[in-house]
């Protein structure tokens, strides 16, 4: 074990990511329950809190903290091909390909979402909240792919699931820990990477509330909604 | 060889037979699929246009009916031999045929409540509209619960 002097501990996850995390690992088991009990209502309301929630994501991912963006995390095929082939990396965040994984999932939980809002149900009863802009055949599609978005997004929960095991059992790295307290010890001296600021989140907040509520309504465009 | 001739023929009658009402369960499949499409669409439209601040009294009425005509072949569009035996791709279940009073009443259902849409439509009042229309709705999933395939 190194001495105190070298190893350290610095702030890696900042709130906004936290929250958005530990909210779509609520959401996800939440949204595929409500949708099989046929509580609809419930299923897009909880919709409706995932799309705030991958929208604000989404921003803080360009103007949120250095390790929350995806400048810093998506990096290109020579760089994930050498950590494959267990090359050293000194990063501090999301590693290489761990990086592609975060983006595999906030990429389908998109896909989810947009074919979710548009897509009805064979009864005629239940439809996402714009299903008013796409034509019968359209929404009939979207329900197909919606369902297999879900089996899609389950696959690549599975990967995420274990990945973690893979990395506190065969790697020893313990990642579901900083996840919860935004904080992670390192063995080497590392510098803290630069925090956003907390209003830049609300602002963020704030407008991705307003853009799902929005949705909601039908997302009307003119005055007549 | 008169006898072995009549069995050819005979034969020779069966396959046509057997591949006339194979292609006529595809086309029965499609068939009554569009009227089942055709009943969703004028949901869709009915559901859309009760969006709108005034819903057009005209659209109601014409997609109400187009629901209550198709409503009413539902019933005649499922013969013996048109379900997942024939080989033709359906979301129709074997139940269908296996409990053919309970389908049967199902059916009756749907005609009933879209009777009552049509009704509705003919007052013009939205809210009336809206209730039947979710009986409607309410037929259609009673009757997919038991009888039809999920996508």
């Amino acid at each position: 074990m190194p001495d105190s002097a070298a190893s350290s501990r610095i702030q890696l996850w900042d709130w906004p990511v936290r929250l958005s995390h530990w909210g779509f690992a609520a959401l996800v088991p939440a949204l595929w329950l409500s949708a099989e009990a046929g509580r609809m209502d419930l299923h897009k309301q909880l919709g409706l809190v995932m799309l705030a929630l991958v929208v604000f994501r989404l921003g803080w991912g360009l103007v949120g903290s250095t390790p929350a963006r995806f400048a810093s995390f998506l990096s290109g095929p020579r760089r994930v091909l050498a950590y494959l082939r267990g090359g050293t990396w000194s990063g501090i965040g999301h590693n290489p390909l761990g990086g592609w994984s975060v983006a595999a999932l906030l990429a389908m939980l998109s896909a989810q979402l947009s074919l979710g809002l548009i897509c009805e149900d064979s009864d005629g009863l239940e439809s996402g909240p714009l299903n008013h802009y796409v034509s019968y055949d359209t929404a009939a599609l979207a329900r197909a792919g919606h369902e297999l978005g879900f089996d899609l997004l389950a696959v690549l929960v599975g990967v995420h699931l274990a990945a973690i095991a893979w990395y506190r059992f065969r790697r020893r790295e313990d990642l579901v820990t900083p996840m919860l307290t935004g904080r992670r010890r390192f063995a080497h001296r590392v510098a803290q990477p630069q925090m956003a600021p907390a209003w830049r989140a609300v602002v963020l907040a704030a407008l991705a509330g307003a853009l799902a509520w929005w949705v909601g309504q039908g997302a009307p465009l003119g005055a007549a909604a | 060889m008169k006898l072995l001739g009549k069995f050819v023929v005979g034969g020779a009658l069966a396959l046509v037979a057997g591949v006339a009402v194979a292609a006529d369960a595809g086309a029965l499949v499609k068939a009554r699929e569009d009227n089942f499409k055709g009943m969703g669409k004028a949901m869709k439209a009915i559901g859309e246009e009760l969006k709108a601040p005034a819903p057009a009294a005209a659209v109601l009425k014409t997609n109400a009916a187009t629901i209550a005509q198709n409503a009413h072949r539902v019933a005649g569009m499922f013969p013996k031999g048109s379900g997942p035996e024939s080989g033709v791709k359906t979301h129709a279940l074997p139940a269908i045929w296996e409990k053919p009073a309970d389908f049967r009443k199902r059916a009756d259902d749907l005609v009933a409540a879209a009777e009552g849409l049509k009704l509705a439509a003919g007052t013009g009042n939205p809210a009336a509209v809206r209730e039947a229309q979710m009986k409607v709705g309410g037929t259609c999933k009673a009757c997919h619960q038991d009888f039809k395939a999920r996508d």
